[in-house]
């Protein structure tokens, strides 16, 4: 990267089901206020703001976004990646300040889904209308093809996943944008039904509204605040048919060519040679632990061939890598703001404001977005010091 | 802190209406394809992507996961703005700028023949307090230009004549549509010939670090009060301020603009961002419109339209003026300074302005 | 908000919406093909990319990896292998009852696989269903007594 910049702020509301009580902008304040106090900044510092707003179709209103996040007087645009629009909204603000346009940037994600009665509707609406809408495909399925890949190609089974999603609840009890955190055992994942085989109903995200705001300052801004440097950040996008990424030279469908291929950028920027010895943290943005664990080799902290292993030992509290202390997507999964809010825990975890969650010792950590048909990957590498 | 100069290469429309031989992302990848010949670029070189697409007008929830790939985003770095195509141009010379690619596709598109941005339009009011009384986005056009009858009362002629002026532009450019499409019911005030050309567009423009005969000279960004009822809906005080930060970037005045191409929904916005930039004295925006020959040189939103490709649009003809390719609508001696203005919904809460020169 | 006008059980109000846009999807010369061989022929064509030299199924207009237009149609076996599935188990607004089976199949001569809905699997169990669905069978193209020129004129059967 050109021009060194950290984030100095973040900023969340609580993330429920349902902000009733709120509307948007209201919703959208309250993080931003809370980034821009954390952050020791005015409104009148900051040069840009990006929106992140997935589906339109989710909140059910068009341009949610510009009655809620636009600034009068501020330049602005919104950028809408499905999952990773929350990463890619925090790539898109980075690169004003590598260019010079300005010195400090307001990146802010907010999610309505709530509003959707019907959001399994949205969420088939989003596939190719010609080939494969009437196939009935959805989110969840794209997450299912994948876990049966899991299994035939690398051996997962069931319970680890059911496993890897108590695991993860237990970790929802500490964080505390969770209004209420659900507590499981794996057992209870395994009775919890049948979604979409081989994903049982527990192990997936809920619905979850609220919004989530980053202040990212160049150098010459950050001064004395607590930072989490950029050290590294990059997004890469792929072919939208599935169908032609299962067996791909590249690496197969389950490799995520995308995030491995971004990750390896954002270390070479960042200096990092071996992640699995380097990497102190990592949030990966999944909303199931099958997808979850897919993450892992990607990001280089575990071989391929040794993902269910590594899972274990994120189970059994082995793991020498903090994987999703904030229990990540399967805790709270406002789609629009998923994605941000990776990168965000990785900046409280590193600036050690994450409260009861916080992990001793971070000083590294990476941060993974995912979007489309597991198609748009970003990975952000943040660290205690600037290189 | 010096950025990098970013430079355009090429640039290709396609207009048209309802052509069923060619699906949304068969369109896209034509006109990209014909983007890079023109700019003796290839894919292969190409190391960004960016799109400006809208779900809803693309009937397509998450439009970029189907569309992106089409304009060449396969294992490539490619950001997707839910924006007026302007912005994509000015993200795609940001990344430029930054040193983060070096050679970059922007693109961007509507297919109004395919859906109904009309009514799409109509959720994008705020569904306690705006979307019950059944407002679309050409309502904040005719309350705009009520809004400067009644402060300037009737131009008399000169809405007819920049009527005329900008169908018979339009009528000469090789990038408008010349086939019937969809007429809007347009609230009164205004006329139907004011009204946009709904079509079938995408625009695909090449820019990147290596030297070109034209250059961007600079960029501006600004944003104005969300709902309609609190704007200054006839200074258009967003609109100026973009421009004045793309004049500064570029460290000229506005005098020293020899074209100005601007993205407005109907005649209405195209006018008045006469008044708003100070190239017209308040209250004479329409005659100042019929007259000017360097305004709208491709007849503006008579030629063609769709959210959200307009902005580009607008950006690639002050391209083919500046590089000389503009065909029948070039202008006898060809501009060194243009700037292209494009607007988001509702009735252009944001705008960007984009200042070209010959380099 | 604290405000002293506002009181505490103020009924939080929902306003209800519904977005119902119609849209026609222009398919193009290359899907329309692909759909007429369907109907008129009851067999499935791909596009191969001059390129990479795949046989691209469905058939497409352009190779995404090589963007470069496609150069040639070819048929595919009726024949092929059940790649990665998934059997929905629970009911969503606007799909079809569950259980049923989506999978991607690769179909004998292509390149790339084809979701369609895999049918004919005993669901009475569903993980049994599951893991004998694992070992990537042999799948049959099956076309459907009426055709209209759609992707779910057809669908897979286990051989
Ligand atoms: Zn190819």
């Amino acid at each position: 990267m050109s021009r060194r910049a950290a984030v100095v702020g973040v900023g969340q509301t609580q993330y429920r089901r349902r902000h009733s009580g709120r509307n948007t902008a209201e919703l959208v304040r309250e993080a931003v206020t809370a980034a821009l106090t954390d952050a020791q900044m005015d409104l009148d510092a900051i040069g840009l703001v990006v929106g992140g707003v997935a589906p339109d179709a989710l909140a059910g209103i068009d341009h949610v976004d510009m009655g809620s996040i636009a600034r009068p007087g501020i330049p602005y645009f919104r950028v809408n990646t499905g999952g990773a629009t929350g990463s890619s909204a925090f790539l898109a603000g980075l690169t004003w300040i590598a260019a010079g346009r300005c010195d400090a940037v307001l990146v802010v994600a907010v999610e309505r889904m709530g509003h959707a009665v019907t959001a399994p509707k949205v969420f088939n609406s989003i596939f190719d209308p010609i080939y494969e809408r009437d196939i009935s495909l959805s989110t969840l399925s794209m997450v299912a093809l994948r876990a049966t890949m899991m299994i035939q190609k690398y051996g997962y089974t069931l319970e680890q996943w059911a496993h890897l999603a108590a695991r993860n609840s237990e970790l929802s009890l500490l964080n505390d944008t969770l209004e209420s955190p659900r507590r499981f055992s794996a057992g209870d994942v395994l009775s919890s039904g049948v979604i979409s085989w081989p994903i049982h109903k527990l192990e997936i995200g809920p619905v979850s509204e609220g919004a989530c705001a980053m202040v990212i300052a160049a150098e010459n801004r950050v001064g004395s605040r607590p930072a989490a440097w950029i050290r590294g950040a990059s997004g890469l996008s792929d072919t939208y048919e599935m169908g032609s990424r299962i067996s791909r030279a590249e690496g197969a469908l389950v490799d995520v060519v995308t995030l491995r291929r971004c990750a390896a950028q954002a270390y070479r920027d960042a200096g990092v040679v071996d992640p699995a010895k380097e990497v102190d943290m990592v949030e990966i943005h999944a909303a199931c632990a099958s997808s979850e664990s897919m993450g892992y080799a990607p990001l280089g902290i575990c071989a391929p061939a040794d993902g269910p292993r590594f899972l274990d030992s994120i189970v059994d509290g082995t793991a020498r890598i903090a994987v999703n202390p904030s229990a990540g997507a399967q805790a709270a999964n406002p789609v629009s703001a998923t994605a941000m809010i990776r990168i965000a825990e990785c900046a409280l975890q590193i600036r050690g404001r994450a409260g009861r969650r916080q992990v001793d010792g971070i000083r590294l950590a990476v941060a993974t977005g995912q979007g489309g048909a597991t198609q748009f990957s970003t990975a952000v590498v943040l660290g205690a010091e600037p290189s | 802190m010096n950025a990098r100069p970013v430079y355009l290469h090429g640039a290709a429309t396609s207009v048209g209406w309802g052509d069923s031989r060619r699906s949304l992302t068969d369109m896209i990848f034509a006109t990209v394809t014909d983007a890079l010949r023109q700019s003796d670029a290839h894919m292969d070189a190409v190391d960004s992507v960016v799109i400006a697409a809208h779900d809803l007008i693309d009937g397509r929830s998450l439009s970029s996961m189907v569309t992106a790939p089409a304009a060449g985003s396969y294992l490539k770095d490619e950001m997707r703005v839910d924006e007026d195509g302007l912005v994509a141009a000015s993200f795609a010379a940001a990344r430029i700028e930054a040193g983060e690619a070096r050679l970059s596709v922007v693109a961007a598109w509507g297919r109004a023949s395919e859906g109904a941005p009309d009514s799409v339009s109509r959720v994008g009011f705020d569904p306690a307090f705006e979307k019950p009384l059944g407002l679309q986005e050409l309502d904040i056009s005719a309350v705009r230009l009520s809004a400067w009858l009644a402060r300037y009362g009737d131009p008399g002629d000169s809405r007819a004549a920049a009527t005329a002026a900008r169908s018979m532009r339009a009528g000469r450019s090789p990038r408008a549509l010349r086939v019937p499409s969809r007429d809007s019911v347009l609230a009164y005030p205004l006329r139907q010939a004011e009204g946009p050309k709904w079509a079938d567009i995408v625009v695909a423009m090449i820019i990147g670090a290596a030297p070109s005969p034209v250059r961007v000279g600079g960029v501006g960004h600004a944003t104005d009060l969300p709902r309609p009822g609190e704007r200054d809906l006839v200074g258009m005080p967003a609109l100026r301020q973009s421009a004045e930060m793309a004049l500064r970037g570029s460290a000229r005045g506005i005098d020293s603009i020899d074209l100005f191409e601007i993205d407005g929904m109907t005649l209405v916005e195209e006018a008045l961002a006469l008044e708003s930039l100070g190239l017209a004295a308040p209250g004479h925006a329409f005659e100042h419109y019929a007259l000017a020959e360097n305004v709208n040189r491709a007849g503006g939103s008579a030629a063609a339209w769709c959210y959200p490709a307009m902005g580009l649009m607008r950006l690639a003809e002050c391209f083919h003026q500046l590089s000389g390719t503009a065909g029948a609508t070039q202008l006898d001696t060809a501009p060194r300074r243009a700037m292209a203005i494009g607007s988001s919904p509702l009735g252009a809460q944001t705008h960007t302005a984009v200042v070209l020169e010959r380099a | 908000m604290k405000d002293v006008h506002m009181p505490n059980d103020v009924e939080l109000i929902t306003i209800p919406g519904n977005w119902n846009f119609d849209y026609r999807y222009f398919a193009g010369e290359t899907a329309s093909r692909f759909f007429a061989e369907l109907k008129n022929s009851r067999r499935i064509m791909g596009t191969r990319c001059g390129k990479c030299r795949r046989l691209l199924v469905p058939a497409r207009t352009f190779c995404e990896a090589c963007y470069v237009e496609t150069v040639s149609w070819e048929p595919v076996g009726e024949e092929g292998t059940l790649e990665v599935f998934t059997i929905v188990a629970a009911a969503f607004p606007g799909m079809p009852p569950p259980p049923f089976v989506i999978g991607y199949v690769t179909l004998d001569g292509a390149d790339t696989s084809i979701a369609n809905f895999i049918k004919g699997v005993d669901l009475s169990d569903i993980h049994a269903a599951g893991k004998s669905l694992l070992s990537r069978p042999r799948v049959r193209t099956v076309f459907s007594a009426e055709v209209q020129g759609r992707i779910t004129d057809f669908h897979f059967e286990l051989i």
